[in-house]
């Protein structure tokens, strides 16, 4: 029988919302590949998808424990493992995931202490620092959609008594604002939007700025008076300071909705410490992204320190893209496949920096080119 | 793999200059013309290619020793005709039967460039419809369309902005409505609020200067009449960035440009043209706007080029204007690099696989890329 290249499948362990799993379309174009497949047993189960639906008499694909598909070639994982979980990884295996190098710094140091070799999936990047394994679309349109979800729960076609429109205002116009310029602008979902404006609704205006109005409080407070919605989407050069303080969302209307694009963490004991852009708003996930304003849960991620008196609903979502699990997974699948065609051929350390498309781009984000562009900068 | 039409014969490739207006001066790079030479293809490059851009004939002869240079007919007698803007009626004409023009061909809007060149028995390539297996345009370059645009708007207002004056740190925020919210809408909100250059807004945030504030909107809601009169009303700068299912029809009828004040200026990113297509009249998104290029981008309500406007498009109404059928082409260097850069790994595939007839559907990512951007599998 030939020897072919080995991937493991571990399923995501983290709450129990998070549902994704690679799909039975994926691991077979793996084996059509040349890859041997390993899955965790239950790999796909809270999908509503068994072992018969990835095997399909398909000789190549095993069920397999989860210290095993940690052994093999590949170790294929969309969000990383835990940490101790880092001690299974085989020796000679190659860790591709999320890894997030430049905000994990405790991350690389474990890599670099147990000799790890890693791919990071959002370091795929091409020649002009674009990434190839992303979903910021999903980002920015389940968001907005989860808001006016929120703001349609009495009025389905979202028509405000005085006919006036909407107003979204968006912090931050990088890759996830550019997404949400267009999300809001058909309320997060394009059937509500058709809906509303054969309604006669009047629509969505959405505002964006930068950084040269945020830094300008008379401005931003004026702007938040008129704000139906609210949502960050910024990407922070100094993360220790919020672009909102919590003390002016005062200035929000009561029924407005903050939608927490972004996701930073609050991580006080870090340096330098993290804090939210808006100021005193919940950190959510899966298993929970709506957080009215009385919610009991409303204090459990924030520390002590940051203000909370000013509360508007909030929508918060560490994977915002996981709120579709199959439709993420589609894309993702669509993404790797074909930077696995190139790990078929090549492997970690046999990649060059000078190999065709997909290959530099892969070259990229191995974490040995992570840290070597770290120290020489 | 090198690519070969029989045993022996490489397969050719034409790259002649633009020939359009002067100040279009975009050429491919020498290194592109390295990998078409490097993957099995001759090349033919027409006389002065580049020249404009500050590159001489040695830089491409370096860059691929075997090229050739002759006149811009020879170079349309190739089996590939690659071109970034389309050429003229007469210039197709002259390709051979069977060969086949890579170029920005824009199949959606252009029915009568489909019908010509299928009548003269061509393959093509529209640089404009190779997408990836998501739909993403693989060759473009919204980002300088964005930037290039906002930074020529920007440079006028600050010539034209009324009391206390642009640079003043008390007058109120640079009120920007952004109409489509589209791809394109994206990347201009993105440069709208840096006001297209970042010395500049790094200038005006120095001297505590308020910023831009973006108002985009979707095509549908142009529809609502008082909350578009509202949003000209307070606007300094109105940018057409839609992608409009209808071109019949304008978005903003030019009797609402009389809602701006004075000082407000018109950008013009979509650059669709004002055409007739099989007895069908087609107008720009913003209606009443003179159609700019390379050569003059900036008009003023009094620039005698409003008169050309055609008869039938009411023009009353006029501001500022900046308008340009190729933003990217102001900036033409770093513009190739992007195109370049973008068209390697396609050029490759084209190359390698010996023409677009071995091109399969199926085949890699490349190759199934640009088999969706195929003349022949146009609908």
């Amino acid at each position: 029988m030939e020897d072919r290249i080995s991937i493991g499948f571990p399923i995501m362990r983290e709450e129990p919302g998070e549902k994704r799993v690679f799909l039975p379309g994926f691991t077979r174009k793996m084996t059509a590949m040349g890859f041997e497949v390993f899955l965790e047993e239950g790999y796909g189960n809270a999908l509503e998808l068994f072992f018969d639906d990835y095997k399909n008499n398909n000789a190549f694909i095993h069920p397999a424990s989860r210290e095993e598909t940690f052994q093999k070639d590949y170790v294929l994982i969309l969000r990383s493992p835990s940490k101790s979980e880092y001690q299974l990884v085989g020796k000679n295996s190659c860790l591709i995931s999320m890894l997030h190098y430049p905000t994990r710094p405790a991350r690389i140091a474990l890599i670099e202490e147990l000799g790890m070799k890693t791919i990071s999936l959002d370091g795929v990047v091409d020649d002009f620092n674009m990434r190839l394994v992303e979903n910021m679309k999903s980002v920015a349109w389940n968001g907005l959609d989860a808001a006016f979800t929120q703001l349609s729960r009495n009025n389905p076609a979202l028509l405000k008594a005085d006919q006036s429109p909407w107003n979204v205002l968006v912090i931050g116009s990088g890759v996830v604002g550019k997404q949400a310029v267009d999300a809001a602008s058909k309320f997060g979902r394009r059937e509500r939007n058709a809906m509303h404006m054969e309604n006669g609704g009047s629509g969505v205006i959405v505002h964006t700025i930068g950084r040269n109005i945020t830094h300008h409080t008379d401005q931003i407070k004026k702007l938040l008076k008129d704000t139906d919605v609210l949502v960050d989407a910024t990407q922070r050069y100094d993360p220790s300071q919020p672009i909102i303080r919590n003390a002016w969302l005062a200035q929000l209307p009561q029924d407005a909705v903050i939608v927490d694009l972004s996701v930073d963490p609050y991580t006080l004991d870090t340096e330098p410490m993290v804090v939210k852009g808006i100021e005193g708003i919940p950190q959510g996930n899966l298993d929970k992204y709506v957080f009215e304003m009385d919610d009991s849960q409303w204090g459990e991620t924030i520390p002590h320190a940051i203000p909370t008196d000013h509360r508007r609903l909030t929508v918060s979502c560490y994977s915002w893209p996981g709120i579709h699990p199959e439709r993420c997974m589609r894309h993702y699948g669509q993404q790797i496949r074909r930077l696995m065609r190139v790990l078929h051929d090549k492997n970690y350390d046999t990649l060059s920096p000078d190999g065709l498309y997909f290959e530099r781009a892969l070259y990229r984000a191995r974490v040995n080119t992570f840290i070597h562009k770290q120290k020489s900068s | 793999m090198k690519a070969t039409k029989n045993s022996n014969q490489k397969i050719t490739i034409g790259l002649p200059r633009m020939h359009v207006e002067a100040g279009e001066k975009r050429c491919f790079l020498p290194k592109l013309v390295n990998c078409l030479e490097k993957y099995g293809a001759q090349v033919v490059l027409e006389h002065g290619y580049g020249e404009e851009m500050g590159l001489a004939p040695q830089d491409y002869k370096q860059a691929a020793p075997s090229l050739i240079f002759a006149d811009n007919t020879q170079t349309y007698q190739q089996d590939i005709v690659l071109i970034l803007r389309c050429p003229d009626e007469e210039r197709i004409r002259s390709m051979r039967r069977g060969a086949c023009l890579v170029s920005m061909l824009h199949f959606a809007t252009r029915p009568k460039r489909i019908k010509l060149l299928r009548d003269l028995g061509l393959q093509a390539i529209s640089l404009d419809s190779i997408t990836d297996d998501s739909g993403r345009r693989m060759v473009e370059n919204f980002n300088a369309v964005a930037w290039n645009g906002m930074e020529a708007a920007f440079e006028l207002l600050q010539t034209i902005y009324p009391s206390p004056g642009f640079f003043n740190p008390s007058r109120p925020p640079i009120q920007v409505t952004l109409v489509g919210a589209g791809t394109l809408g994206a990347f201009t909100v993105r440069a709208a609020v840096r006001y297209g250059n970042l010395a500049l807004q790094e200038k005006l945030s120095r001297i505590g200067v308020p910023g831009v504030i973006v108002s985009a909107v979707d095509v549908d809601i142009t529809n609502q009449a008082p909350v578009m009169h509202s949003l000209l009303e307070r606007t300094d700068i109105l940018v057409d960035a839609s992608s409009r299912p209808d071109t019949t029809r304008a978005i903003i009828p030019n009797y609402w440009l009389a809602h701006l004040p004075d000082h407000a200026i018109v950008l013009d990113l979509c650059v669709d043209p004002y055409q007739t297509v099989a007895r069908e009249f087609h107008t720009k998104g913003i209606e009443g706007i003179p159609q700019g290029n390379l050569n003059q981008y900036v008009f003023s309500p009094d620039d005698t080029v409003f008169e050309s406007i055609p008869e039938q498009v009411p023009s009353a109404e006029k501001r500022h204007t900046v308008s340009c059928y190729s933003w990217p082409g102001i900036h033409p260097l770093e513009c190739m690099r992007v195109y370049s850069s973008q068209l390697h790994p396609v050029m490759r595939s084209l190359v390698s696989r010996g023409g677009p007839q071995a091109i399969r559907a199926d085949g890699n990512f490349f190759e199934r890329a640009i088999s969706r951007a195929l003349l022949s599998n146009h609908q």
